[in-house]
Order: C-alpha cells, then sequence, then structure tokens
C-alpha cells in the first residue's frame, strides 16, 4: 500500500512536470504567430490597442510574460480570455471539464462494456453465427471514424427518426437530464473504441479459456457464470486494460470533434472556438487541461492494473 | 517467481519449413494471400490509387467549378453523386478529393518512417546516453494528447512561417512531428533485440562498421514491423486531415478535401444528406481498406502471431 502511495505522488510530479512542459512548448509555438486577438476588423486607436496589451501583459518581454505565465499556473491560474475581457480561463474550464467528462464517461461505458460484451460472447461463440456477426461488426466498426459515426447519429436520430426522439441530441448539464441527450453523442465517441476492445478481448478470452485452469474450473463443477467471469474474463482483462491509457486519450481527443458536431459545451468546443477567434490564451489553458487529463487518465490505469494482475506491484 | 526456472523455447525457426527461395516479401505475400479481407482491402486500395491518378489529369468537371447545376441537387445521371451546396459536382470532388488522402497518407507514412526509424535504430543500437534521451521524448509524448499538438503545429506552422501555405504539406510535417515516436519505439524494440543475434556479431567480427551493421544486417530484418507499422501510419494521417478539414482547420475551401467536403454537407444535412454521406462513406471504406491490409500484413509478416 504504501509503495502505491509512493509511486502515485511520484507519478503525480511527473505528471505535473509533463503538463508543464507540453504546455511550454504550446506557449511558445503560440506566441510565434503574428497578430493577435484584438487584431480585427473594427478599428483601434493606438492607445486602446496599447492599453489592451498592457493589460494581459503582451508588452512584456517573451520571457517574461513566459515567467508569469509558469507562475500562474503553478498557482492554478491560466490567465484571462483574450476575446472575453474579464473572463477568468480556470473555473470556466474547470466548468467545461465536467461537462466533457459527462460524455466522456458515458463514451467510455460504451467502450468497455459493449466491447467487453462483445467480445466475450465472441469468444465463447467461436465460429457461430454470433461469432461471425461481432467480429465483422468489430472489423468495420473499428474504422467508422467517430465524427462520421456522429454524423450519422444525427442524421438517423436528429433527423429520420425525429417524431420519436423530438430531436433531443442537444446537450443539458448534469445527470439529472433525460439519457437521450448523452446517448447519441457518447454512441458515436464510444463505438470505434468499443470494437477495437472487443476483438481485444475475443482474443485474448480464446486464449484463456483454454488453459488448463479454466478446464479444472469446469470440471469442479462450477457454474458457467463463475467460470467465465471470474477465472476466465479477470485474466482475459489484462491485455485489456493495457490499452485503456491510449483508448482513453484517444476519447479525449475525440471530444474536440464530437463536441463540435453536436454543440456540446465542453473543452472540445471551447478548443476549436479559441483556435478560430484567436483566443489563445484560452487555448493554452485548454490544452493544459488535456495534457494533464491524459496523463491522470494514464495513472489511474496504471493503479487499476495491479488490482487485475497480482503479480505487477509497485 | 523470483527465480524463473528456464524454460526451453522450442525453435520455431526449424519447427517452420521454409519455402525454397522465399524472401521477406515473397514469403509475406504467400500468406497474405489467403486472408480475404486483406485481399479486399489491396483491392479497395488500388481502386484509391486509381482514382487519385486519374484525377490528376481528367474529373468529370473542375473539383472547384460553381454552379455547374442546381445547387444541393441530389444525383442524377449527369452528376452520379450530386451537387453540393455551391453546385460543384460531387463525383468530381470526391475524385480530387482521393489525391489528397493518397498524398497525405502516403506522405505521412514516408516521413514517420524517415523521422522514426533512424532514431529507433541509433536508440537501440548505442543504448546508454543516446538511448535515455530519445526514449525520453518517446515517452514523455506518449502522456499527451498528440493529435492535439499536431492540430495546434498546422496552426503555428501555417501562420507563423509564411513559406508555408496551408496545404498538404504542412498537414503531413506536423502529423509526422507528433507521430514519429511510434516508428522510433518498434524500431528500438527490434534493434535492441537484433543487435544480440549471431549474424550481426558474425558481421562485427569480420570488421563491418556500425552503419553496415544497422543498415545493412538489423535494418532489413526488422523490415517487416516497420511496414505494418507504416501501413497502420496511413489510415491514422488520412483521419487526421479529415478531422482538421472538418473542423475548418485544414485544408482551405475549394481543396476538395473529404473532411471539408463533410463539413460543408452537415448545415444541409436535413434536406441533402448526399453531401455529407458521399465523402464519410468514402473516408470510412478507405480507413477500413488500410486497417484490413494492415492486419493481413501484421499477421503475413509474424508467422507466430497467427493462430
Amino acid at each position: 500500500m504504501r509503495g502505491t502511495l509512493l509511486y502515485v505522488g511520484q507519478r503525480l510530479i511527473l505528471i505535473a512536470i509533463t503538463t508543464i512542459l507540453v504546455s511550454s512548448i504550446v506557449f511558445l509555438l503560440l506566441h510565434q504567430i503574428p497578430g493577435n486577438a484584438f487584431l480585427n476588423e473594427t478599428r483601434q486607436s493606438p492607445q486602446t490597442l496599447a492599453a489592451e496589451l498592457h493589460h494581459y501583459g503582451l508588452d512584456l518581454p517573451l520571457h517574461t510574460q513566459y515567467f508569469n505565465w509558469v507562475q500562474g499556473v503553478l498557482h492554478g491560474d491560466l490567465g484571462e480570455s483574450l476575446v472575453n475581457r474579464g473572463v477568468k480561463i480556470t473555473p470556466l474550464l474547470i466548468r467545461e471539464t465536467s461537462v466533457s467528462a459527462t460524455v466522456g464517461f458515458f463514451a467510455l461505458l460504451v467502450t468497455i462494456g459493449l466491447g467487453l460484451i462483445l467480445g466475450v460472447i465472441a469468444a465463447l461463440r467461436q465460429n457461430t453465427w454470433v461469432d461471425y456477426v461481432a467480429s465483422s461488426a468489430a472489423v468495420v466498426g473499428y474504422s467508422i471514424p467517430s465524427f462520421v459515426l456522429a454524423i450519422f447519429g444525427l442524421l438517423i436520430f436528429g433527423h429520420y427518426l425525429y417524431d420519436w426522439t423530438q430531436g433531443t441530441i442537444y446537450y443539458s448539464p448534469g445527470f439529472t437530464s433525460p439519457l437521450t441527450q448523452v446517448e447519441v453523442p457518447a454512441l458515436a465517441l464510444g463505438l470505434p473504441y468499443a470494437s477495437y476492445v472487443a476483438r481485444l478481448t475475443r482474443a485474448s478470452m480464446l486464449e484463456t479459456i483454454r488453459t488448463d485452469y479454466v478446464r479444472t474450473a469446469w470440471a469442479k463443477g462450477l457454474k458457467a457464470r463463475v467460470v467465465v467471469i471470474r477465472h476466465a474474463l479477470r485474466n482475459a482483462l489484462i491485455p485489456v486494460v493495457t490499452i485503456l491509457g491510449p483508448l482513453t486519450t484517444g476519447i479525449i481527443t475525440g471530444s474536440v470533434v464530437i463536441e463540435n458536431i453536436f454543440g456540446i459545451p465542453g473543452l472540445g468546443k471551447e478548443f476549436i472556438t479559441s483556435i478560430l477567434a484567436r483566443d489563445y490564451n484560452i487555448v493554452i489553458g485548454v490544452f493544459t487541461f488535456y495534457a494533464a487529463l491524459v496523463g491522470l487518465a494514464n495513472l489511474t490505469v496504471d493503479v487499476i492494473y495491479p488490482v487485475l494482475d497480482p503479480r505487477i506491484r509497485y | 517467481m523470483a527465480q524463473a526456472a528456464p524454460v526451453i523455447q522450442p525453435d520455431l525457426e526449424l519447427a517452420y519449413e521454409m519455402p525454397e527461395q522465399a524472401t521477406l516479401l515473397t514469403d509475406a505475400w504467400r500468406r497474405i494471400r489467403r486472408n480475404r479481407l486483406a485481399l479486399v482491402g489491396m483491392v479497395i486500395i488500388g481502386i484509391l490509387f486509381v482514382t487519385a491518378a486519374i484525377s490528376i489529369v481528367w474529373t468529370p468537371y473542375p473539383t472547384w467549378l460553381q454552379a455547374v447545376g442546381p445547387t444541393y441537387q441530389p444525383p442524377s445521371l449527369g452528376h452520379p453523386l450530386g451537387l453540393d451546396q455551391a453546385g460543384r459536382d460531387i463525383l468530381s470532388r470526391i475524385m480530387g478529393g482521393a489525391l489528397i488522402t493518397v498524398e497525405v497518407g502516403v506522405g505521412s507514412a514516408m516521413i514517420v518512417s524517415l523521422i522514426g526509424i533512424p532514431l529507433g535504430l541509433l536508440a537501440g543500437f548505442y543504448r546508454g546516453t543516446v538511448d535515455t534521451i530519445i526514449s525520453f521524448f518517446i515517452n514523455i509524448w506518449y502522456g499527451i494528447p498528440d493529435l492535439l499538438v499536431a492540430l495546434i503545429l498546422v496552426f503555428v506552422l501555417s501562420d507563423a512561417l509564411h513559406l508555408i501555405p496551408r496545404g498538404v504539406f504542412v498537414i503531413i510535417i506536423a502529423f509526422s512531428l507528433t507521430r514519429w515516436m511510434d516508428v522510433a519505439r518498434l524500431v528500438r524494440g527490434q534493434t535492441l533485440a537484433l543487435r544480440e543475434r549471431e549474424f550481426v556479431e558474425a558481421a562485427r567480427m569480420s570488421g563491418a562498421r556500425d552503419f553496415a551493421l544497422l543498415f545493412r544486417h538489423i535494418f532489413p530484418n526488422a523490415l517487416g514491423p516497420i511496414i505494418v507499422q507504416a501501413t497502420f501510419a496511413i489510415p491514422a494521417a488520412v483521419l487526421f486531415e479529415a478531422f482538421l478539414s472538418f473542423l475548418g482547420l485544414g485544408l482551405p475551401s475549394p481543396t476538395p478535401s473529404w473532411g471539408a467536403m463533410a463539413a460543408d454537407g452537415y448545415h444541409g444535412m436535413d434536406f441533402a444528406p448526399h453531401i455529407v454521406l458521399a465523402p464519410t462513406i468514402a473516408l470510412s471504406i478507405t480507413l477500413m481498406a488500410f486497417n484490413w491490409v494492415g492486419d493481413g500484413l501484421r499477421d503475413a509478416f509474424d508467422p507466430r502471431m497467427r493462430r
């Protein structure tokens, strides 16, 4: 237990360093771009422009700006929006993260739930029509990008089935709202990865159900449910868990386009809106959030790992 | 399991009967021929390449030409895939999009390999400090959302360096700069294993220089997995381009990118779904084909993976 805590502590420090390092690259890159958010079609007097630049500290030399920014990040302050003056970025992004997290959570549920169920069933019924249907669905589903699924979902549920759904595929915050509003985005986001998980689960289940200890479990006369879930699946899960890290990264980056298609007010929508509006402070802020989220997601996976596989200890 | 008992590994090279005079490629071809999905994938990729080649010299209408008929016109005999919101022929634009797709996919796969292979070889062969530095970068990049870095890179490269207009080249560079780690990590692992093998030792004994060792002896033996990795880089790059163009951050408007075409049709989806369906289906089929071929190649190059 102490070892685990120590390990988590070390990793947290590493995540913080990585996050700041990577965000620094983005910070420096974005400050190389000529022009800024204040250069737009509305005419400004030089005095106003200078005042604006001064307000955001953009008139300071780059290294001072960078130093101030790092200091801000360390204090949890990501600065102020360039476009909407006075809007603090940190609280804005925290609110948007909770929106993105809701969709991401359901997408992960789709990915793991559907993927595991399909994979296990296909493996248990190997070489039957069930297996062929599940396997072909997985082979096709893996290659359809989530934004294409989102478009199809919008077309089917928002247009062709309008009478049934009443077009309720928009997002409203919180878990209290009817599920239909998160379902379609979560499905679009999770299905490609669910296919991947299903393929992986099927392959590793096929290997596990042929091992001696599973045969012993059957021979002991254990119930099918116990053999499959407690003996076979638990060990078959190990290779599946290894891809959970990259998978979560995929869902987080995938949410950028999904949120833009469905108009979900989360981090991803903010990211693209801010890039197009040249609100670099928010772009850097969202990026910092994403880097930290990906790091934390990977850490969570690594912490779950020893639970499934006791041979691994930290 | 502190001290694992030495397990006698069956010699797979002996157990596997080598056909006469089988080179890496002919051997792989012999196995991939039996993989139906991979064959279908290859045919689709073949069609894609031919379409791309044809679109250089001929498309039914110029891809940028507007108002060749009524806007939003559904598929008809004259325009098999219909017209888009600006009255452009969608079939022509799909053909032009095939060229963009091929350029982005193949270009990215090449540049990713060009960066990843040497770095992986160096890290695996010299180990020590070189390896530490390269592995540090690989590990850092694995922990970040690389797609978003690439997105920012496209933006920065096209805006900061006025030499490069925002085109296919910028997208390829941005993608490659954030995705070379996959290849580098793979090559590093292969090199680490191969450099201990007897044939490398023998070559070293007969006085081969490091350069010859790396490129004449180690690299050819790692070629199979590298080809597989490069094949998987193609759909990833194609998807990245579509993703960018769909969000309006990719190729500029008249360029017939499938992602941008999907974004065009997205707004008129409820009354003219053909505009959005054509490019998204084309994109999905292309990605599928590359993934199937990649899977087939992986099985073909690694006979031990087969069940």
